[in-house]
This record gives C-alpha cells, sequence and structure tokens, in this order.
C-alpha cells in the first residue's frame, strides 16, 4: 500500500471520518505545487495556484467521496480546475520572473542548477501544445500514473501513454 | 524511454510557504463560520413555513435544519410569502413547542437516507427521475463541487381539531373555528428524490436543488381556504388581511413561505418566465449581508438556490439555467 493510500485508508476508515490533514497536506502538497509549477512555468504563481487548490480542498473536505475518485485524483482535479480558471481570468505574465524570488531550498549551487533545468524545461514546453503541458505537467511535476491522469483528464490511459512519449521524445531531442 | 531530465527541475516547496499555507487553512474554518447567518434563515424560514403544516394541510417533521427542509415543503406553482414577526415565532416555538405539537402529528412511511454521492449530471437525474439542469453562467471561481442525491421521502401526517383547537386558543384566536371531519383524516405527502449540486471557492458557495414536484393527496373535501386562513392567523397576520389571502390565492397549487423579518426580507422575481422568491438575509440590525435563497418552480420541476453570493449573482445563475 502506498502512503497515498494511506492517507485515504485514514479517510475511510469511519463513516464520517476526517481525514488526516496533515498527512495529507506532507503528502500532497509538494505534488500539487509541482503540478501548477511544471504546467505554468512560473513559481509564484504555482504558490497562489497551489494555495488556491488547497483552500478549495479544505472548504470541500466534508464532501470527499472515497467512491468518487482517489484523494490525489480528486486534489489533482481541483488544481487542474484552478489552473484552467486561472487561464480564463488572468492577466499575461512573463513566465520564469518570479523564480528568483522563491527561497532556496538546497545549497545555493544546488538551487541554481534546479532553477536553471526549470528555466530551460519551461522553454522548451512552452513551444508546446495546452494538453501536452498539461500531462506532462501531471505526469512529472505531480508524479501521476498514467492511468490517473487518464482519470484526471478523461483521455483513455493509452492516449496519455502516446501524447506523454511523443512529448518527452520531443523535449529530450531538444535538450 | 529516458525521461530522467524531466525530473530535474522538480522542487521541494520552500518550507516558508508550506508553513504559510498551513497556517492560512487552519485560519479559514474560523472565517467560514459567518456562512451560518444564510442556513439559520432558511432553518427558521423552514419553522415558519411549518406552522403552517400543523393545522393539517401539508406536515413534514418540523425544524429541520437547512435548504431541504425548505425544499421539502414545496408542492407549488406558486409562492405566497408572508412576513412574520420574531415575537410570533418565538411564542410558537418556546410557548406553544409547536415542534412537538407537529411531530405528534406526523409519520414518516419512507425516510430519504444518507445522501449518495454521483460522478456526474446524468447519473444523478437517472436516479432522480428528471433533467438535472445547472447554471450556464457563475461568478468566476465558483467551481462545480460535488453531487449527491437524496431519497424520496413519503409523510403522513393525521388531523387533529383537538391540536389546531389548541393552538387557537393558545394564542388568542376566538373568531375562528376548526373545520368539521378533520379528525383522523390522513394526507400524505410524498417528496421525489433531491439532486444538489454544490459550488464553491475558497469564500464564497452556493447550493442548486432541483426535483420532481413533490405531491400530496389530501383528504376528499378538505377546506385548504378555511385552513389556510387559520394558518396565516396563526402565524401572525392581521385578521382582515388574512381572510382576503386565504379566499384569494389557489392553495392547492401554493405554497405559504413565511419569512421571518428579522432575518431576511423578500421580494418576487421572475426566473426564465416563472414566478420566484427571492428572500435575502438581513441582520438582525438591518444591515444586509451577502446571502441569500431562490426558490422557484418549473414545468414537473422545483428549485431552490441558495448561499452567500450576492443576491443579482444568485439571480443571474438562475437565469442562465440549461
Amino acid at each position: 500500500m502506498s502512503s497515498n493510500e494511506n492517507i485515504i485508508g485514514s479517510l475511510s476508515g469511519t463513516a464520517a471520518a476526517e481525514p488526516d490533514w496533515e498527512a495529507v497536506y506532507t503528502e500532497q502538497m509538494p505534488r500539487v505545487y509541482n503540478f501548477l509549477r511544471y504546467r505554468l512555468g512560473n513559481e509564484s504563481l504555482a504558490q497562489e495556484l497551489t494555495s488556491r487548490t488547497f483552500e478549495k480542498a479544505w472548504c470541500y473536505r466534508q464532501r470527499y467521496r472515497r467512491d468518487l475518485a482517489g484523494f490525489s485524483t480528486w486534489l489533482l482535479r481541483i488544481a487542474r480546475n484552478v489552473a484552467v480558471d486561472h487561464h480564463r481570468t488572468r492577466h499575461d505574465h512573463a513566465p520564469l520572473e518570479a523564480a528568483a524570488d522563491a527561497p532556496a531550498e538546497g545549497t545555493p549551487e544546488e538551487e541554481a542548477i534546479v532553477r536553471s533545468n526549470f528555466e530551460r524545461l519551461s522553454v522548451l514546453t512552452a513551444k508546446m501544445g495546452e494538453r501536452e503541458r498539461e500531462l506532462l505537467a501531471l505526469k512529472y511535476g505531480a508524479g501521476a500514473t498514467n492511468r490517473a491522469i487518464a482519470e484526471v483528464t478523461g483521455l483513455s490511459e493509452s492516449n496519455v501513454g502516446t501524447i506523454l512519449h511523443r512529448a518527452v521524445q520531443s523535449l529530450r531531442d531538444a535538450w | 524511454m529516458n525521461d530522467e531530465f524531466m525530473l530535474k527541475a522538480w522542487r521541494t516547496p520552500a518550507p516558508q510557504f508550506a508553513r504559510q499555507l498551513r497556517e492560512q487553512l487552519h485560519r479559514l474554518d474560523a472565517q467560514h463560520r459567518p456562512r451560518a447567518q444564510p442556513r439559520r434563515a432558511v432553518r427558521l424560514i423552514a419553522y415558519a413555513a411549518s406552522v403552517l403544516l400543523a393545522v393539517g394541510l401539508f406536515a413534514i417533521p418540523s425544524v429541520r435544519a437547512g435548504a431541504e427542509a425548505f425544499l421539502d415543503l414545496f408542492r407549488v406553482v406558486n409562492f405566497v410569502a408572508v412576513p412574520v414577526e420574531k415575537k410570533r415565532l418565538d411564542v410558537l416555538q418556546q410557548g406553544l413547542d409547536l415542534p412537538r405539537l407537529l411531530g405528534e402529528q406526523v409519520q414518516v412511511l419512507k425516510a430519504p437516507g444518507p445522501p449518495q454521492a454521483v460522478a456526474t449530471l446524468d447519473a444523478a437525474g437517472a436516479l432522480a427521475g428528471l433533467h438535472v439542469r445547472t447554471p450556464a453562467w457563475r461568478p468566476v471561481g465558483l467551481e462545480p463541487g460535488p453531487i449527491e442525491v437524496t431519497g424520496e421521502q413519503t409523510y403522513s401526517v393525521t388531523g387533529s381539531s383537538e391540536q389546531i383547537q389548541h393552538v387557537l386558543d393558545s394564542l388568542g384566536i376566538e373568531d375562528l373555528s376548526v373545520p368539521p371531519g378533520i379528525d383522523g383524516r390522513v394526507s400524505t405527502i410524498h417528496v421525489p428524490p433531491v439532486v444538489h449540486v454544490a459550488y464553491g471557492d475558497r469564500d464564497r458557495h452556493a447550493m442548486l436543488l432541483q426535483a420532481r414536484r413533490p405531491e400530496a393527496t389530501l383528504p376528499p373535501g378538505a377546506d385548504l381556504s378555511q385552513l389556510a386562513e387559520i394558518g396565516l392567523r396563526v402565524l401572525g397576520i392581521d385578521p382582515s388581511e388574512a381572510h382576503r389571502l386565504a379566499q384569494s390565492v389557489d392553495w392547492r397549487n401554493s405554497l405559504l413561505v413565511p419569512v421571518p423579518t428579522y432575518v431576511a426580507n423578500f421580494h418576487q422575481v421572475n426566473v426564465q418566465g416563472s414566478n420566484a422568491l427571492m428572500v435575502e438575509s438581513v441582520r438582525s440590525n438591518g444591515r444586509p449581508v451577502v446571502g441569500s435563497q431562490l426558490v422557484w418552480s418549473s414545468g414537473d420541476a422545483v428549485y431552490a438556490l441558495f448561499g452567500n453570493v450576492h443576491p443579482e449573482e444568485l439571480y443571474e445563475m438562475a437565469q442562465s439555467m440549461q
């Protein structure tokens, strides 16, 4: 059983059980944050929309039903809707400008490497279609399986695999 | 497939951000407590509406909280809103213990059971036996949330002239008498499954309820206008106005909605050609707050839309239903 399933287990242990929110938060927040980061190519915006996603999930947490979706899938659906909603109403911004404002996590050297890779990847993915970018963000930002991505996006699992394969191949050639 | 390069940009969220967001989530609970205000208004309206049911029309267990109870009372084409003062409600609730009196007359034949979560509107419609309609327009950021369906409900109400006379006597109403032939007569109320569609963002929420129109089977020969007049007087309406209203309204397709004036005000609006009742919550000092309920019927279905969004936004949502 994965740690994610442990969290869900704690959700469904009793009929009206409250999620172990601290466990949910610790497990899922980095995944949601990196999904949005990969998806949007902007650090501060990813933080803002991660906040929005968790606030929505927090408000709806009593309404989560295990029979509707796995918890991480449910959370990613919310994050995806938040991102779509942002695109609907956004003011255009320059990607990556805010990245330098985010506090460093590792050593300055490690942070510089991550930032450089992120900038490079963002430039490359910016040339791709919305669907490819979303699938890449779900796969590599959120760490979702192809099956989970299929559940979130409504695409078939094989279609997800095909699109991702082509997208990664294209990015690797350009890397 | 070599995709390791894709993971080189992954990073752990900044600790400060993680901490601030965690704190923000804990603050949210406190911020959401004011939402109780519109729900309280709905609860009181539902309670006040149940006063009429006490006189043998259509009863359900009184003081059931929330908009479901409000919707439970539908069997309507039209709405007749009546302002009710706090003083009168206090008398009915505390002095007469009307909830207990009502409870004695009502029997639950079929309870709705817990709400059932469904994944799609089509699935909800299949369970509820209706085409589920939703707003094409929503305030920016107000996203659809979970969908649930509550099961059908059936109640029986047994008439009791003694109970009605007791209420009239307690309120000093001496110029009205209980119509004959009420004792032991049973009315049944069938409420079809109700579809709940939630909408929300971080600060706001709305709930859309819809169901096929509930049906009530009344004893033959029931004098509804006479019973309605008793109900209006019980609510504190002036005798001449109660008589006029009782005679002018078709009570077989109208729902009397008592609105406690100290928590809400109301006005009639038109939703896609149908008469609708908008009830807006107010604070006890009269200062308006954002919180409203809109109820209407269309075709064979009844609708209730409520939440803490601005009343005009709620109205726009209703107008865009498709």
